[in-house]
């Protein structure tokens, strides 16, 4: 495998009520993005166990995205606050795994930023692509044969 | 200097036209050996597409012939090749080429002479026009992105859909059982000609570099407003994005559609 | 006499019309929600953001909408009209014009194929003709329902819809249906109309390209409008580096007709240039207004935020009129400041519109037979801000005065009670309970998992190879049957599923297809129709979150869609069914507080037969109502109180409880038990709800010399000596914001300025040659107040602005009060030598609610009023369920506002109570006790506090309250030692759904 051809995983936490709508609202608005992301519905950001970030990364995932909703927008009032904390923890953790902690984002998208979700998917796909597969990944990319 | 001598790309339709350039062939009837002939089966096959792309590549005229009304072999494909050239016309004018460098004459079979005459009379025409600013070995960029447009909205869907349907809806009936005024249908036509004949060119032109509003209304010679109206459309369709804002102006460009 | 019908139509689809069917949809009684344009959602869905707490308005309104749209007891009729209105109070006989919308409501999907094929375009009136829109159209990409609609006016019928609707749901033959429904009651929440700006034709709206409305701002802020959340100009799509905003077009108007204050448009003009700097940090916002009414919750500490925080120029004037500067189509705004006429440059002006009554308001009001006001809004009472003139005819919303949405959510839950009141006794009569056969015992099993894949017409079948999903997916462990449908959701989809479910005893079924958001309710009751727990359901989003963003790459758009079908079925694998538990009921209310809002919420629990403790801690009813004798806009108040007092104290259902306080509670929704202090004695009484009705006071001040000398009173002070007749002066002064709106206070108490403006129309009453200064800041007459304003000024009260340099100086000169005031203009301080000084002060929190709130486990405001669960959405719940609160111990307001809030309060209460048990979510937290450390963790980061530490074998664990879980599952992920377990959401589930999204898909390459 070339590093050219280097095509990222990423697994996307996103809460259902504002993240997982914007990303649904990307789709009505047909806004293209990298077919990278594998997303999983939590209910809410604050959600997000460590463990599941590290498991995904130890599964092989190259980035792990949570999203959750804008600070003060939180159906559960304040779940993304701890979503938010959590992350930064996660990330000093990553790094002492070796691991670069742009890997791991934290963002905040509403249920009608279809754009800037699309915006964040390619961001972090190039990002990621810049970085190189996860040291842990055991070898993969979707394989697709063009 | 030897006088200007057109290209001409002629559209025969099989049954009456062709058969009436054989009869003119047949009575010996002397015209200009400026066209080339190109047998389709009917006049109604003739793709806008085609003829813009003919154009494209520098033919002084293009003329689609086929049988007059009532005599189509084909029950009415001659009057869809009408619609089909009104609307070219249209679109072509938009792009600064003359629109008379495309014309449509209905020759029957038995009409030798006149198909001889029309020919005389285009090639003519055409020798008073001078060559195709598309002819030669440099082309006229403007008209050229012009015509690339212009195939563009010829090809898509909008337009196809409604001259296709153009002559049901006016002479039938739509779908509520009311005909449609030629006014209020060419009011429609019109306005998607030029809604989609820009937005074609502003999706070619933000294809090279990314541009702003401003940069693209200067190019085109259009209001920004209306530049914006349709930088909106082609943002919702998925074909332009934002690139970058320098100062206060947002450029656009074209997203790569694999 | 005919019998009552236990039905309500609710006119308009806007958030009040959604808010009061949902609640009246809950307590048991059927709706018909109407409006005339193709979908519910209103104004709101077009706001970009809301304030004060800058939410996405989206987000907080799309799931009611949904729940709304699904709600087996709210029947949609969209594109409608009333025609006839027949029949009195409790049976109404209503005729209703159904305009054909050419497309089968049952049948269309809402893909959207028909409208991407469309040729015929429309100016997009959703985005406010920023962009356009094909002439067969939803509204809005979240539209409730997501039914396609033809607009005829621009449809040349050439038959392209019907040819690529692949399930077949186009009808050009559909006419107009007359439908006859039966009600017992009407809501009335056609909402308002925004003021055309052309008729102020001096600010060049519609000449200008750069002059907007404020809506069309908000279209353009947003962004999933026209310009992708770019602050542009419309004129050459410019990024603005100064923006001005002009206050009250189209209000405050004597010109045009309307006098009124359109309420809302101070604090949206500032929200929007709040937002519009946070989408470009260097912008200059300049708000030109003549008084910055900032008068609701939280609403000054945002006007605050915006000058301090985000530099939003604040320029106090007319504007006279604006003119284009021709080569940059910039803008020049002219006004006049401090009596010089000023021109500021500005690139974009936004016009902050006012409301008008709706369009067909005159028409509306003579079909249904009611008054309107001068302004054509429709007529209110004070005391019965809720009903029309006619009985049994109720409104809410912006259709009875401008307001904004907090207050008309709460005037549409108290309009759904008064609606409900009339006819209680038809409760559940009209609602359909659905009949479910048992459920199936699949805890022996293996999974065997049916996977059911929508091609969506082309929308996933024409960028996803859907057969080749279909082949993979067969392939996986536990998938028994797998099929691929043109579309999953139609009816005869359905009935397919529930067969395949039976034929292959399928115990688990996955639909790839859209998004849960929408479908999930859908496909739930399906597989629950074939007698599979709900809970052993799930969806793969392969279209909006596959399909539909990767369409120019086929193949990787096909393998993503097979691993988010596999890593759902290694979801579905582990699922287990769930039980809603079902929660009894004490179909009791208990209201703390006598006053006006606690006796108009016990009373409306009485009415509808609901038993009511009403405690007070004084020793009679009546609150701070007593000591008002007179009330702008109407009559006596102190009989109306006696007849509200003999309302609540003659119903049987209501139990008074005087000199008495609680003293303890215990339980959650739906089971309270509270512990009153009732003159020393202890009363225990069980309870299913409580609303909170403590009221505020009147703050006393220590400044202008009050309480040290007799002339400087409170407003409430000399109201009474008006009323006594003890009043004798040839000038008196007022000063407003005394402790408001100050360092300690931050907050307008929103009431004193129409008190002043009361106190100084009754001085003028009575003797006309009184001299009545009124010293200011804002005045903040909202809404119709403003006539008030408008005729204290005629009749020679003088208002004299200050500001927070130049406050009034009171001292004593020679035994006279002497008042100095800053007249800016000739730049002097004028004195004034009045009789009587009258302090404005503020209206503060009672102190007894901390004690309150913490008992009640719930939440204060920094001011000390209780704080509601969502400032917008939510105004009279707590985010802990079954308590609610109104009057002003949320905030100060006036008598009408807290007869609509307690009544709305009243509303959601019933929700409950009208309820013999509560079905409480199965996907809720679960603790293991052997786990568990009992470090309450959990406790302290539930936000509803649904977790209370129990002691178990002694020691202290973890226990979730079931009825109060919202499912979010953030005590699982904080808790220590993983003893929380969220069902549904379990770390296994979510796990194997990680995994399996990263496996290689092998098997298949």
């Amino acid at each position: 495998m070339t590093k050219s051809a280097f095509k990222p995983k990423i697994v996307g936490f996103l809460c259902n009520w504002c993240s997982y709508a914007g990303a649904d609202l990307a789709g009505v608005s047909r806004i293209q993005y990298p077919p990278t992301l594998r997303i999983v519905r939590v209910m809410c950001s604050g959600r997000v166990d460590p463990v599941f970030v590290l498991e995904a990364f130890r599964s092989g995932a190259d980035g792990v995205l949570v999203a959750g909703c804008h600070p003060g927008d939180c159906h559960y009032l304040s779940g993304n606050y701890k979503a938010q904390r959590r992350i930064l923890m996660l990330k000093k953790v990553l790094e002492q795994l070796g691991l670069e902690p742009e890997r791991l984002r934290l963002e905040w998208v509403s249920a009608s930023e279809g754009d800037r979700f699309a915006t964040i998917v390619k961001d972090m796909t190039e990002e990621i692509t810049k970085l190189g597969p996860s040291p842990l990944s055991v070898g993969g990319h979707f394989n697709v044969k063009k | 200097m030897t006088e200007f001598e057109p290209k001409i790309i002629g559209f025969l339709c099989n049954w009456c036209s062709y058969a009436g350039a054989d009869l003119a062939g047949v009575s010996r009837i002397q015209y200009p050996a400026n066209i080339r002939v190109i047998r389709v089966m009917c006049s109604g096959r003739v793709d806008p597409v085609i003829v813009l792309e003919m154009l494209a590549n520098g033919a002084d005229g293009v003329i689609v012939t086929g049988c007059h009304p009532g005599e189509c072999h084909y029950m009415e494909g001659n009057l869809q090749a009408e619609r089909k050239i009104k609307m070219l016309k249209k679109l072509i004018s938009r792009t600064g080429l003359e629109s008379e460098r495309l014309r449509l004459e209905w020759v029957s079979a038995s009409e030798g002479a006149r198909f001889a005459e029309v020919i005389k009379d285009f090639t003519n025409q055409l020798r008073n026009l001078g060559a195709s600013p598309l002819a030669g070995e440099n082309p006229d960029k403007t008209i050229l992105a012009g015509i690339i447009a212009a195939k563009a909205v010829a090809g898509a869907s909008r337009l196809r859909t409604l001259v296709g349907r153009e002559r049901t809806l006016i002479e039938e009936g739509n779908v509520y059982d009311e005909k449609v005024g030629q006014r209020e249908f060419d009011e429609v036509m019109d306005g998607s000609i030029d809604a989609e004949y820009i937005r074609n060119r502003i999706h070619l032109l933000v294809k090279d570099k990314p541009m702003s509003v401003e940069g693209l209304a200067k190019h085109l010679g259009l209001d920004p407003k209306n530049v914006l109206r349709h930088i909106v459309v082609l943002r919702q369709r998925g074909l332009v994005s934002l690139d970058r804002i320098e100062g206060e102006d947002p450029l656009y460009i074209a997203l790569e559609v694999s | 006499m005919r019998d009552k019908v236990g039905a309500i139509l609710v006119v308009g689809g806007g958030i009040a019309g959604i808010q009061a069917s949902l609640d009246l949809a809950d307590s048991g009684f059927k709706v018909y929600l109407l409006d005339e344009s193709p979908s519910i959602g209103g104004t709101m869905t077009q706001l970009d953001k809301t304030f004060p707490t800058n939410d996405c308005a989206m987000c907080i309104l799309a799931p009611k909408l949904v729940t709304a749209g699904r709600h087996p007891n709210v029947e949609l009729i969209m594109g409608a009209e009333i025609k006839r209105v027949e029949g009195e109070a409790g049976h109404f006989q209503v005729s209703l014009v159904k305009k054909p919308r050419y497309i089968d409501e049952e049948k269309c999907t809402g893909c959207g194929v028909c409208a991407r094929e469309c040729p015929v375009e429309a100016i997009d009136e959703f985005n406010e003709r920023l962009g356009e829109r094909s002439a067969i159209y939803v509204k809005y990409p979240q539209a409730v329902p997501l039914v396609y609609a033809i607009d005829r006016d621009k449809c040349i019928g050439c038959g392209t819809c019907q040819e690529v609707c692949k399930a077949g749901a186009v009808q050009y033959d559909e006419k107009e249906k007359e439908i006859t429904v039966h009600v017992g009651s009407v809501i009335l929440a056609p909402g308002f109309e925004e003021f055309d700006p052309k008729l102020k034709g001096e600010y060049g709206y519609g000449q200008h390209s750069n002059v907007v409305s404020s809506i069309e701002f908000e279209r353009i802020l947003s962004a999933s409008g026209p310009y992708g959340g770019l602050v542009l100009r419309p004129s050459d799509g410019k990024v603005p580096r100064k923006i001005a905003f002009i206050q009250c077009v189209g209000s405050r108007d004597a010109k045009i007709g309307n006098n009124y204050c359109s309420s809302a448009c101070c604090m949206y003009a500032i929200k929007e240039a709040v937002i519009a700097r946070e989408h470009n940090p260097d912008l200059q916002c300049t708000i030109f207004f003549m008084d910055v009414r900032a008068y609701g919750k939280e609403f000054d500490a945002y006007y605050n935020r915006a000058e301090d925080e985000y530099g939003v120029r604040f320029i106090r004037s007319r504007v006279s009129h604006v003119e284009e500067v021709p080569e940059s189509q910039n803008l020049l705004v002219n006004y006049v400041e401090d009596g010089n006429p000023k021109t500021e440059e500005v690139n974009l002006v936004v016009l902050s519109v006012g409301m008008r009554p709706p369009r067909h308001a005159e028409e509306l009001a003579k079909t249904l037979n009611i008054r309107l006001n001068k302004y054509d809004f429709c007529s209110t009472q004070t005391f019965s801000p809720l009903e029309t003139s006619r009985p049994g005819i109720y409104v809410c919303g912006a259709f009875s005065a401008p307001k904004d949405i907090p207050e008309s959510v709460a005037q549409a839950s108290g309009a759904a009670v008064k609606a409900a009141s009339l006819i209680s006794s038809e409760r559940g009569t009209l609602t359909t309970v659905k009949e479910y056969p048992p459920e199936r015992d699949v805890s022996d099993e293996a999974p065997r998992i049916g996977v059911f894949v929508c091609h969506c017409g082309i929308n996933i079948g024409g960028f996803v190879n859907v057969p080749e999903v279909v082949e993979y997916v067969k392939a996986l462990p536990n998938v028994v049957y797998a099929e691929h449908n043109l579309y999953t959701c139609s009816e005869d989809t359905q009935k397919g599923i529930r067969e395949r479910i039976k034929e292959h005893n399928l115990n688990r079924v996955v639909v790839a297809s859209c998004t849960p958001r929408t479908h999930e309710p859908l496909f739930r009751e399906t597989v629950r129709e074939a007698g599979l727990n709900i809970y052993l359901f799930e969806m793969a989003n392969i279209r909006d979150q596959c399909s539909w963003v990767h369409m120019h790459e086929p193949e990787e758009a096909t393998v993503k869609a097979k691993d988010l079908v596999r890593s759902i079925v290694a979801k579905v694998r582990l699922l287990k069914p769930l039980k809603k538990p079902m929660i009894g009921v004490t179909p009791t209310g208990l209201v703390i507080g006598g006053g006006l809002s606690g006796m108009t919420a016990a009373s409306e629990l009485a009415k509808q037969s609901f038993e009511v403790h009403l405690v007070e801690k004084e020793k009679e009813l009546g609150g701070h109502l007593r000591h008002i004798h007179y009330v702008l806009g109407s009559k006596n108040p102190q009989e109306q109180l006696r007849s509200i007092i003999k309302e609540v104290t003659g119903n049987e259902k209501v139990h008074v409880h005087l000199n008495s306080e609680i003293s303890d509670v215990e339980g959650y929704v739906g089971n309270f038990k509270t512990t009153l202090n009732c003159d020393g004695k202890k009363k225990e009484i069980n309870h299913g709800i409580v609303i909170i009705a403590t009221g505020a006071k009147e703050h006393r001040p220590t400044e202008y010399l009050y309480s040290i000398d007799k002339r400087v009173l409170t407003q409430q002070e000399l109201e009474e000596k008006l009323t006594n007749g003890q009043f004798d002066a040839k000038t008196v002064a007022m000063i407003q914001c005394v402790g408001s709106r100050n360092g300690t206070r931050p907050y307008c108490s929103r009431i004193c300025c129409s008190q002043a403006v009361k106190n100084a129309l009754k001085i003028k009453e009575s003797s006309p040659e009184t001299d009545v200064y009124i010293l200011y800041k804002d005045v903040r007459t909202y809404g119709f107040l403003e006539d008030y304003y408008r005729e204290a000024a005629s009749k020679g009260v003088l208002f004299i602005r200050y500001d927070d340099e130049n406050k009034p100086k009171v001292t004593l000169e020679h035994g006279k009060l002497n008042v100095l005031v800053w007249e800016p203009v000739i730049k002097t301080w004028i004195p004034i030598e009045p009789d009587f000084l009258t302090l404005s002060t503020a209206t503060i929190s009672n102190p007894d609610n901390e004690r309150i709130a913490k008992m009640l486990k719930v939440p204060l405001s920094k001011d000390g009023f209780f704080l509601e669960a969502h400032m917008k959405l939510r105004p009279v719940d707590f985010a802990t369920d079954g308590v609610f609160l109104c009057g002003l111990a949320h905030w100060p307001k006036s008598i009408a506002e807290s007869i609509s809030q307690a009544c709305a309060a009243a509303a959601r209460a019933i929700t409950i109570l009208s309820k013999e048990a509560l079905e409480v979510e199965g996907a809720i937290a679960n603790v293991n006790e052997d786990f568990c450390s009992g470090c309450k963790i959990c406790e302290s980061i539930c936000a509803y506090n649904a977790i209370e530490m129990k002691e178990v074998d002694g020691k202290l664990r973890a226990h979730i309250l079931e009825a109060l879980c919202k499912g979010c599952g953030v005590c699982g992920s904080s808790c220590p030692t993983k003893a929380i377990c969220m069902l549904h959401f379990t770390d296994d589930q979510i796990l194997a759904e990680v995994r399996a999204a990263l496996e290689e898909e092998a098997k298949y390459d």
